[in-house]
């Protein structure tokens, strides 16, 4: 569903429970282990994050090596004459009791695998997954394992590969690797797209229409004489042009992905007008309900409309605790000779500096001064050449960029990043850490196990929208959204992660004033609730009005720090970047 | 040492037929970002084209040159009619590749059910031969590394020291912009699928002259050879590709002779996986080549 191939695991695997009589259900297990764990393996080659086209090629070429190795080899799998005699696990029966018995096996096998798939795309963990397939660095920066998560993906494709594998050489009794190549992946790809990728049902629908109707169905048409073989090579075109008819006209599929994935059941309708467009500019200081780890004492004059939901005292108990005084002022950020080399050139060269607990710290600077690279290095996505960087106390120079992000040092980018395929609440509550329905568990336990936690989370979601006036966008697709809904969207999908310091990348570029001032608003109420901010920015208005403390960058280095007056005071950042 | 040198000398020979059909396809790829899975059911297209001119006696060289033309004409309008439509819907880069596929399958067995599935032959295997430092080439074989070394020199020279180049090169990077720019990015286009295709159709035929016999599925076969040397030199570099064809060609002509044959296609992916892995911009960094064009 999410990387093409796997497929491959396919022809070979089921060749491990040949020849040995176990019960077919230990054998069928014995293949998905085998074929999800080399699914796995295959996984690992497309851990480099290249670009998709690569991806692609890898996939291919590792699907085509497959079956030559297994060709070529004669020890274990007999080559490319393959196996034979593979016994029918039941063998016991005759005649069509045999055969109807084993495809009623297949069918109960067929259910169970279904019910599973279900659960695992269906949750929050489909929804993971669906976030990671639109944007994979989005999905790093709300502190998700991307990694962990494309192995899982295919070790389960991989495993559901060798079962159908194991399944067929069952009842044909026999294999060889010259029967799964090309074209009978095509016939998979066919059927995926027909019925409708990303969405299980489809697959299930396509795979009835597609092998069924048009791989079977030829064989019923009379041969042309003098020409055997005539009708399926034709068969095989008719695959080919309805894979690109339903790419060109319905790309979606048959049954498209659904809209808004796992809306908890229960909640309300997100598109009721319950959620009618917040009046703008609302004059409410609303306690922020997602960097709340110290209790926010609500503004007494603050005029809470009531329709406002307080943040749930559970929601509350889950954030760790931070100790809620003598921490102001402390920092919670200490960057110390940072530098960053791109080939010759030296984008971060000895940056130190250092953001305060509580704070909202600005960092200036001309084009090119190395500002988003220091935030790169800073969130983790961009190696330091040296340097350190330091968050809560702890060094964290090395430590990958989702385990930053789930400690709490959360960026947002320059360039918008919706999980463009995911509606505007999905993309919200995808960002929420420890969820349980991204568990193993949840597979298992279906969902009963995170229906709880998913409503409060979807509450939370809900008065977030509500903040930045979005309410009414809550079940739109992100893709759809506009340049500045996108950018409130980034910064409301950080926030969910429950930061404690918030990267921010140039978040007022391209915004209308309206919205701009939306989100300073929202930035002092944030301050107010504890968060700290780090904030690339070249709206010096805003800058002003919202930092406590200036860095300025120019040429890699740190020129000056101080508050903005003092700032605008000074000669040297004047000519580096006020003036010049 | 007797078989080394053999099997060095069939892949170099193996390897100018790759790098001739990489750099066509390393073109496609690098100038049009499409990974077009197609290219390998278009040489056997070219494979079959020129076995029909062969049959006219038409000499074997500008047999050669028509079909180039033939496969060059057939990929702009497999481009226009498949490729440029699902780019204006804004189809995803997968299913872009998808649709590659497909139309590669759809072409193999049209090209099954028009000639059938039995091998066939351009008889170009003997003749006489010619040794350069122990390697023993056929004369056709010594023309086709000819072919394929002017063709890359011309391909580089094109591709930076022409305007139509510097325009080819823009579109590949950024085709709003170029066209913002005043380039004509449609023809541009156009012509890089005219080349590269031409590039395929010569590359089928080389391959067909030098292989004893083939059928319906001697391009797709092939096609992970020209995809492992492209990568290996760097998409879009001719240069790159003629390196990586030759280390492909004699990396899977040597495992064959010394290991089994078997594993000669092995040795190709293994080269193509470890280079995704570990550089995957090929051996020759576009970067480094961009920068020193800049400078020109």
């Amino acid at each position: 569903m999410l990387t093409l191939g796997s497929s491959s695991a396919n022809g070979a695997f089921q060749s491990y429970i040949l020849g040995s009589r176990l019960p077919i259900v230990v054998a069928l297990l014995a293949a998905m282990v085998v074929s999800g764990v080399l699914g796995c393996v295959v996984g690992v080659t497309g851990l480099k994050r290249l670009r998709q086209d690569y991806q692609a090629m890898i996939m291919l070429v590792v699907s085509i090596m497959a079956t030559t190795v297994i060709g070529a080899d004669q020890a274990i799998v007999n080559g490319n004459a393959g196996l034979s005699l593979i016994p029918n696990p039941l063998a016991s029966l005759n005649g069509s009791a045999r055969s109807w018995g084993y495809v009623a096996l297949v069918a109960v096998v067929c259910v169970v695998a279904y019910a599973f798939l279900r659960r695992f795309t269906r949750g929050p963990l489909g929804r993971s997954l669906r976030a990671m397939r639109d944007d994979e660095d989005a999905a790093v920066a709300i502190g998700k394992n991307v990694v962990a998560m494309r192995l899982m993906v295919q070790g389960v494709g991989g495993a559901y590969a060798g079962l159908s594998g194991a399944l067929l050489a069952g009842f044909i009794g026999g294999w060889s690797p010259s029967s799964w190549q090309y074209v009978e992946t095509l016939a998979l790809l066919t059927a995926i797209i027909v019925g409708g990728i990303g969405n299980d049902g489809g697959v299930l629908l396509g795979t009835v229409i597609v092998p069924v109707l048009i791989l079977q169905g030829v064989q019923f048409l009379p041969q042309i004489s003098g020409h055997p073989g005539l009708v399926e090579d034709f068969g095989w075109m008719i695959l080919g042009l309805l894979t690109i008819a339903f790419i060109f006209v319905r790309s979606q599929g048959l049954v498209p992905e659904r809209r808004s994935g796992s809306r908890p059941p229960g909640s309300r309708d997100l598109d009721a007008p319950a959620f009618a467009p917040v009046p703008v500019p609302v004059p409410v200081p609303v306690p922020v309900p997602v960097p709340a780890r110290v209790p926010v004492p609500v503004p007494v004059a603050a005029p809470v409309p009531a329709r406002v939901p307080r943040v749930s005292a559970r929601v509350l108990d889950r954030t760790p605790p931070v100790p809620a005084e003598g921490v102001q002022g402390e920092d919670i950020l200490v960057v110390r000779d940072l530098v960053r080399n791109f080939g010759g050139v030296r984008a971060v060269d000895g940056a130190t500096f250092a953001v305060r607990r509580g704070s909202i710290t600005g960092l200036i600077g001309p084009n090119g001064a190395g500002k988003s690279t220091v935030l790169g290095i800073v969130s983790g996505f961009i190696p330091a050449s040296s340097g350190s960087v330091r968050f809560e106390g702890t060094e964290v120079t090395d430590v990958a960029a989702y385990r930053r992000a789930r400690r709490g040092l959360v960026r947002t980018f320059q360039l918008p990043h919706e999980f463009g395929r995911l509606t505007t609440i999905e993309n919200l509550l995808a960002a929420v850490p420890r969820q349980r329905g991204e568990t193993a568990m949840s597979v298992l336990a279906g969902t009963r196990y995170w229906r709880a936690q998913e409503r409060e989370l979807t509450e939370r979601a809900e008065q977030l929208l509500e903040m930045f006036a979005m309410g009414e966008k809550a079940g739109d697709l992100a893709r759809e959204l506009s340049g500045g809904q996108k950018r409130m969207l980034e910064v409301m999908r950080a926030l969910m992660v429950e930061p404690k310091l918030l990267l921010l990348d140039e978040p007022m570029a391209g915004l209308s004033p309206m919205l701009s001032e939306r989100l300073e608003r929202v930035c002092t109420e944030m301050r107010a609730g504890g968060l700290s901010i780090l904030f690339v920015e070249h709206e010096l208005g805003a800058v002003e009005r919202l930092c406590d403390h200036v860095v300025v960058m120019a040429q890699g280095k740190v020129l000056s720090q101080g508050s903005m007056a003092d700032l605008r005071a000074n000669k040297e950042v004047q000519d580096a970047y006020i003036v010049g | 040492m007797k078989l080394l040198i053999e099997a060095i000398g069939f892949g170099i020979a193996t390897g100018a037929v790759i790098a001739l059909g990489a750099v066509g396809f390393s073109v496609q790829f690098g100038i049009s970002n499409v990974l077009n899975i197609t290219y390998g059911s278009m040489m056997t297209l070219a494979a079959f084209v020129g076995y029909a001119f062969l049959q006219l006696n038409v000499n074997v060289w500008i047999v050669m040159a028509i079909t180039s033309a033939v496969i060059g004409v057939a990929s702009v309008v497999f481009n226009r009619i498949l490729l440029e439509p699902l780019k204006r819907r804004g189809t995803s880069f997968v299913g872009i590749i998808i649709a590659t596929v497909s139309a590669a399958i759809v072409l193999q067995y049209a090209i099954v059910v028009f000639v059938g599935a039995t091998a066939h032959s351009f008889g170009e295997q003997s003749g006489r031969t010619l040794t350069v430092l122990d390697l023993v080439f056929t004369t056709s074989q010594v023309i086709i590394i000819c072919t394929t070394v002017a063709l890359m020199v011309g391909f580089h020279l094109l591709l930076t020291r022409t305007k139509i180049g510097r325009a080819m090169r823009a579109t590949s990077t950024n085709r709003t912009v170029a066209r913002a720019c005043g380039i004509r990015t449609e023809r541009i286009i156009d012509f890089t699928w005219l080349l590269s295709g031409a590039m395929c159709g010569a590359a089928g035929v080389a391959l067909a002259i030098t292989t004893v016999s083939f059928d319906f599925t001697l391009g797709s076969t092939f096609l992970i050879y020209m995809i492992a040397a492209a990568v290996l030199g760097g998409i879009g570099q001719p240069y790159g590709a003629m390196v990586g064809g030759l280390v492909v060609g004699i990396a899977s002509q040597v495992a064959g002779a010394y290991w089994s044959p078997a594993y000669q296609d092995v040795i190709a992916f293994v080269i193509l996986i470890i280079m995704l892995l570990v550089r995957p911009r090929g051996l020759f960094s576009a970067g480094a080549v961009t920068r020193r064009l800049a400078n020109t």
